[in-house]
């Protein structure tokens, strides 16, 4: 590994200020939560970072915490703890499945929230180091290239999909996300944190320089409301999401009140289905409503020459996530 | 995070019996004469360090506990774990695979929870307890689950098996009976190339309690 | 632990006795010492430089920047260090013959000019650590002129195709001929006049990387005019020579240890390029020089199986007799030929009339190379995957079809014993498989469709020459010397327990040394499965040799030790030696998501007597999984555009893990032909063979649809089916 230098943060604060002191004087900084994804990317050269801001030494923002307006997961907290918190299973049964879908359990020990929100696209263009849209260049090597694994919606003019299993959850719950930088905290709504390439080529989310995810309060679910986060991988465990399917439906009997219905794995950022939840609204699941949610799940689809078999892959997954969770 | 705390005996111990001795360790008791108690601060340069030209590096002195031995050592901030164990503190056992967090031939324990040790900063194991595969038998004494590993055939070539052995253990500390379901899903970021799965989930399974060997 | 089922003979005293690996305490403790463990007095590290184009001449390369990074010792290139590799690239693929090495017109250094593929050896750093090592190849400066690349062996054999050697990119053979690889036998036309329907069909197989844990390594040290190499070799004794042939010195002026190894499968045969450049760099710096390969230089820069093209035309008369087989074959052989790109699977039929033409061919992907029974799996992939269309097709069950048509005893050609019939009547009695295959392919109703497949085989276990020595001393203690390796099988286990069964002792008394050329005698080798039957029989006759002394002379007193020696070479008196098997998979189809899932997984192989029924078990176990593996996960995937390899590692290549496999059921029909040690046959190779093949047989069973291309991926499944 090149030379680089490691910073023990001693809180959110003296982080983010670290990682702008260290912009400041030239030098190119990474928060490192659990490091595991951010280590491969400084071995491989695809990430420039030279300053390692450790937040390990950070005690706060670790905590998974249920509150009268609902649970406030800590952007440190590792993705063994979510999926092994009781409120989390017992109240966000999806972020727990979600979590324990990510990686093995070497990574899942040290992994953060805030790390698997923020990941860094898996694509192998990108990841084996092309100058493309993600490394600062200008173009998808996709396009014209092996796109068999990457976007089928909102893709353009680069075509990763977003790689977050945890993600497509936090939308469908709409969380809020509390951003911490060097000038304060903010909130954004988990749906505006993520962002399409047509409005930035470069990063996949709203961080600014030197800021950092913080904390995600998932808000209280209104009765009767489940949830589910339903995954294909290429193998039992340690890829990335073909197509991940979050679904949270609040029902008053038999009947949908709201839906929420939210893909990763086929879309540069989770992926929300409207179109789909307005049709199961009001009413009751049963197999045929499943299979024509599913249908409908890639009205807006705009395969690459290779990845159209994304296209019956996410209508099943759609389908069966809607008719498992009616189920279960 | 699962604890997995040292009985008191073993801490006392400066190295444990069957570990292979590293040139660095072998020197440092040359040098000093002393018995290394757990307590010991132990402070010393590896040849590696001593030859290393790099000033540019920047470096950090930090304090782990490995297999019940504190270590006072200054690393450089690029050094993995995997490399100050095998390199610095010369515990060889843990290997190298594919330095990306794929193949889990790394596999330590930190602070008892396995973690991918190619993929850890030696710096960020300041203060923590590492525990690796030369931690495990006692006075030459196996645990039950290498005795299982043993008795099963669960290494072929060997190089995956220490990376088992500390996922297997971290198992085993949570839930000393697990089925054979159990055991694949905790050990499923360990590849095995030679593809020895079945023998290491029948070594994993015949270790828990009621287990057959 | 589970056992295989056995069949046939009565363990002896040591032998066909389950038996902890005698060095598994050091395997479980971390004390085994691999190679890259072994740290020497002054040892530094180095770093190789790869080609980022996939055809590039170097106009020039500047180590200045890099020679003057504090801590780097030495810099080399082709310009310092034109050492042929001669296991790199040999004419024909014949790795262990020199005068087709000095024959060879198509020469391979450890760095080359072009540079022929992504990964190609550039340059190499020493350095006092690894880290400034690598550092320092950051800052060798090369001028590259791109030159155009062809990536497809068809592409590559078309007159205008980029030449990646002067002569066009068809390999050269042993007599440096551009000829493809051809097998006739009977009359091909004839066969097919004769037959009642010709079926076509084409197949394709993926790159398919060794993926051993340990990537290669080497740590080189010169004491005078004698090098010593710590490196994990899979025959340490043909490395020795490899290496001293490139080196320009004498056998005896080098010494290889290798002991304890991460697995190979075919990669680490012979000597590597690692050995020859940190035995180049410790030679001109003087110190010990400890190369390591990222994961990614192993990838790319050692070697995996060949991918192929497989064209089949066969011949069937309407009772289900096959009249003629033809073949023609295309091997990506990279843009050095290390093996010989061979497809087989073929030769198990009985069928007079067959033609195969088979084509090496010159690309620029990485380099194609030995893997786990070189040229069997992806042919018997393509050759069973047309014979179960055919037997489905024409309503016979393919077992009863295999039955008719498969190789049997002739006049002419006897083997030393036959038991294809039975691995196949065995298996599949086992596996029910009436109960579990579908008449109908395809016919389970929904999404989730089950089916099954099998394959059979016939593999060498031809004996051959190598050296054993066992020492008795006074107190009746016996130590074996013998050359192996330790790369998994257990060969050091196996050979003592043979020693301990022909001395009459216990295992206990039989100490075995081995992994060093300096300390053991010439050993085959782990390669070809070998290392037991003719390494094994060399231990044999090694300790009839020492029972005739002690029977002559007595036991030996006091400091007298007794040694006996053999190197023998047996024959099996004009007889055909094979091992056989027969696989059985079931397979669970999810035709909506694309994915297979293995179910049931029966294999039943005759391997003579079982020396030790566990490692022999797990040997077949690990093996069909790495097939499962090649069935369904494993590629490498290129971008046609650039060039670029895209999916190296064990993240990209989806290799299986512990929650991607069914417990493998493993039977042994034991049998003592009479020839080899105790009538042990060969084993480590033979069960990657069938998977591939009864995997596929098994999707296609299942989903009614035949997979015309390795490995079987969600995308191409899911593309089939809406097809």
């Amino acid at each position: 590994m090149r030379a680089l230098s490691n910073h023990d943060a001693s809180s959110i604060s003296d982080a983010v200020q670290a990682a702008a002191r260290a912009r400041a004087e030239g030098r190119i900084p990474a928060f490192s939560g659990g490091g595991t994804d951010l280590l491969q990317q400084v071995k491989d050269g695809t990430d420039p970072a030279n300053v390692i801001i450790n937040l390990r030494s950070v005690d706060e923002a670790r905590e998974i915490e249920e509150g009268a307006g609902g649970i406030s997961i800590g952007g440190l907290a590792t993705l063994a703890q979510v999926m092994d918190a009781a409120a989390v299973r017992t109240r966000l049964p999806a972020l727990a499945q979600a979590a324990e879908s990510v990686g093995t359990p070497q990574i899942r020990n040290v992994a953060t929230v805030a790390g698997n929100m923020t990941q860094r696209p898996w694509c192998w263009y990108y990841r084996n180091g092309f100058n493309c849209f993600k490394s600062g260049g200008d173009e998808c090597f996709s396009v014209n290239g092996e796109n068999g694994q990457h976007a089928i919606f909102g893709g353009g003019p680069s075509f990763i999909v977003h790689p977050s299993d945890l993600a497509p959850v936090l939308v469908a719950f709409e969380a809020v996300f509390q951003l911490a930088g060097p000038d304060g905290e903010r909130e954004v709504p988990a749906a505006e944190f993520f962002v399409l390439p047509r409005v930035d080529p470069v990063n996949e989310n709203v961080l600014g320089e030197s800021e950092m995810l913080a904390r995600i309060l998932v808000p209280s679910l209104a009765e009767n409301t489940v949830s589910s986060y339903y995954k294909v991988m290429d193998r039992a465990a340690w890829t990335h999401a073909e197509i991940g399917v979050a679904t949270v439906i609040q029902r008053d009997g038999n009947a949908v009140v709201d839906a929420r219905v939210v893909l990763s794995g086929v879309a540069p950022i989770p992926w929300r289905l409207r179109a789909v939840e307005e049709f199961l609204t009001g009413r009751q699941i049963t197999a045929e409503v499943a299979q024509e949610a599913g249908n409908m799940s890639i009205g807006d689809a705009q395969p690459l020459a290779n990845n159209r078999h994304k296209l019956p892959m996410t209508s099943a997954a759609v389908e069966r996530a809607i008719i498992g969770l009616a189920a279960g | 995070m699962n604890s997995d705390s040292f009985d008191p005996e073993a801490e006392k111990q400066a190295v444990a019996p069957d570990a292979p001795e590293s040139p660095s360790r072998r020197e440092f008791l040359e040098t000093t004469g002393a018995t290394v108690a757990a307590s010991t601060v132990v402070s010393f340069a590896t040849p590696a360090m001593a030859q290393s030209a790099d000033t540019a590096a920047p470096r950090t002195a930090i304090s782990v506990s490995v297999n019940g031995v504190r270590h006072e050592v200054e690393v450089e901030d690029r050094w993995t774990l995997a490399e100050l164990l095998r390199d610095a503190i010369g515990l060889t056992g843990t290997k190298i695979g594919c330095d990306r967090s794929e193949c889990g031939a790394c596999t330590v324990l930190m602070n008892g929870a396995p973690v991918y040790s190619c993929s850890q900063l030696a710096v960020w194991a300041d203060g923590a307890e590492i525990r690796t595969v030369e931690g495990l038998a006692r006075n030459g004494e196996l645990t039950p689950l290498q005795q299982a590993f043993v008795d099963n055939n669960a290494p072929q070539c060997g190089f995956c098996t220490s990376g088992q052995l500390m996922s297997a253990t971290a198992l085993l500390a949570a839930n000393p009976s697990p089925t054979a379901d159990e055991a694949r899903a905790a050990l499923v970021g360990n590849l095995c190339r030679c593809s020895n799965y079945n023998a290491i989930v029948e070594a994993v399974v015949a270790a828990g309690e009621g287990g057959v060997a | 632990m589970t056992q295989p089922t056995r069949i046939g003979l009565e363990p002896l005293e040591t032998i066909g006795n389950d038996t902890p690996r005698i060095d598994a305490v050091e395997r479980v403790t971390g004390a085994a010492q691999f190679t890259r463990d072994v740290k020497l007095p002054g040892m530094v590290y180095a770093r190789v430089l790869r080609s980022p184009h996939p055809h590039a001449r170097i106009v020039s390369i500047d180590v200045s920047a890099a020679l003057a990074l504090p801590g780097v010792l030495d810099v080399i290139t082709h310009e310092t260090s034109p050492i042929v590799w001669g296991s790199g690239c040999v004419s024909g693929g014949r790795q262990y013959n020199d005068p087709i090495k000095d024959a060879t017109i198509h020469r391979r250094y450890i760095f080359n000019n072009p540079v022929r593929c992504v990964g190609d050896s550039v340059a190499a750093v020493a350095a006092t650590d690894r880290n400034i090592a690598e550092a320092a190849l950051d800052l060798i400066e090369v001028e590259y002129e791109e030159l155009p690349f062809v990536l497809e062996p068809e592409e590559a054999l078309a007159d205008d195709a980029p030449r990646i050697w002067p002569e066009g990119n068809m390999c050269p053979d042993t007599r440096n001929q551009f000829e493809p690889m051809t097998s006739r036998i009977g009359d091909v036309e004839a066969g097919f006049a004769e037959a009642d329907r010709i079926f076509e069909q084409r197949y394709e197989t993926g790159f398919v990387h060794n993926a051993q844990m340990e990537p290669r390594c080497a740590l080189a040290t010169w004491e005078g005019d004698k090098l010593t190499l710590y490196t994990p070799s899979q025959g340490i004794s043909n490395c020795r020579h490899d290496t001293a042939r490139d080196l320009g010195l004498q056998d005896h002026q080098v010494r290889i240890i290798a002991q304890y190894m991460g697995g190979g499968f075919g990669n680490k045969n012979q000597n590597q390029d690692a050995d020859l450049v940190a035995a180049e760099l410790s030679r001109r710096i003087g110190r010990p020089v400890m190369l390591e390969y990222t994961r990614r230089d192993d990838w790319l820069g050692v070697h995996g199986r060949w991918p192929t093209v497989q064209e089949y035309r066969v011949g069937v008369k309407d009772d289900g007799t096959v009249t003629a087989m033809q073949l023609r074959g295309y091997s990506g052989m990279g843009p050095y030929r290390k093996n010989s790109g061979g497809i087989s699977g073929m030769d198990y039929y009985a069928c007079p009339n067959r033609l195969r033409e088979i084509y090496p061919v010159y690309t620029n992907r990485t380099t194609s190379g030995n893997f786990r029974a070189p040229s069997d799996p992806h042919g018997v992939y393509g050759v069973e995957s047309i014979m179960d269309d055919i037997a489905y097709e024409m309503g016979i069950d393919p077992v009863d079809f295999a039955l008719r048509n498969m190789r049997r005893p002739t006049e002419e050609m006897q083997f030393t014993n036959y038991l294809l019939e039975e691995v196949i009547t065995t298996g599949a009695e086992q596996f029910d498989w009436q109960a579990r295959r579908r008449v109908q392919p395809g016919s389970d109703e929904g999404p989730l469709k089950s089916g099954a497949g099998f394959s059979f085989m016939m593999f060498r276990a031809g004996l051959g020459t190598s050296s054993a020595v066992v020492r008795v001393d006074s107190q009746g203690q016996y130590i074996l010397y013998v050359g192996v390796t330790d790369i998994g099988p257990g060969a050091k286990t196996t050979m003592g327990m043979i020693a301990a069964e022909a001395l009459g002792v216990p295992l206990s008394r039989v100490e075995v040394v081995w992994g060093d050329t300096d300390r053991t005698p010439y050993s085959v080798g782990e390669s070809g499965s070998r290392t037991t039957i003719m390494t094994g029989y060399a231990v044999v006759q090694a300790a009839e040799n020492l029972k005739r002394q002690i029977a002559d002379r007595g036991m030996p007193d006091g400091a007298d030790v007794l040694i006996g020696t053999a190197t023998p070479v047996p024959t099996t008196d004009g007889l055909i030696r094979q091992c056989f098997a027969a696989h059985f998979v079931e397979v669970e189809v999810d035709m909506r998501m694309g994915t297979t899932r293995v179910l049931k997984y029966t294999a039943v192989h005759e391997s003579g007597r079982i020396i030790n029924p566990t490692t022999a078990r797990d040997q077949i176990r690990g093996a069909a999984i790495q097939g499962i593996g090649q069935a369904l996960h494993e590629d490498l995937l290129y971008d046609p555009r650039n060039g670029q390899p895209l999916s190296p590692g064990y993240y990209r290549g989806r290799h299986l893990t512990h929650q991607d496999i069914p417990d493998i059921d493993v039977t042994f029909i034991e049998t003592d032909d009479g020839y080899g040690p105790f009538g042990a046959k060969t084993a480590g190779e033979s069960g990657i063979i069938l998977a591939p093949a009864a995997v596929a047989n098994a999707v296609a069973n299942a989903t009614g649809r035949r997979m015309r291309s390795l490995p079987i991926t969600r995308d191409k499944l899911l593309q089939e089916v809406s097809a």
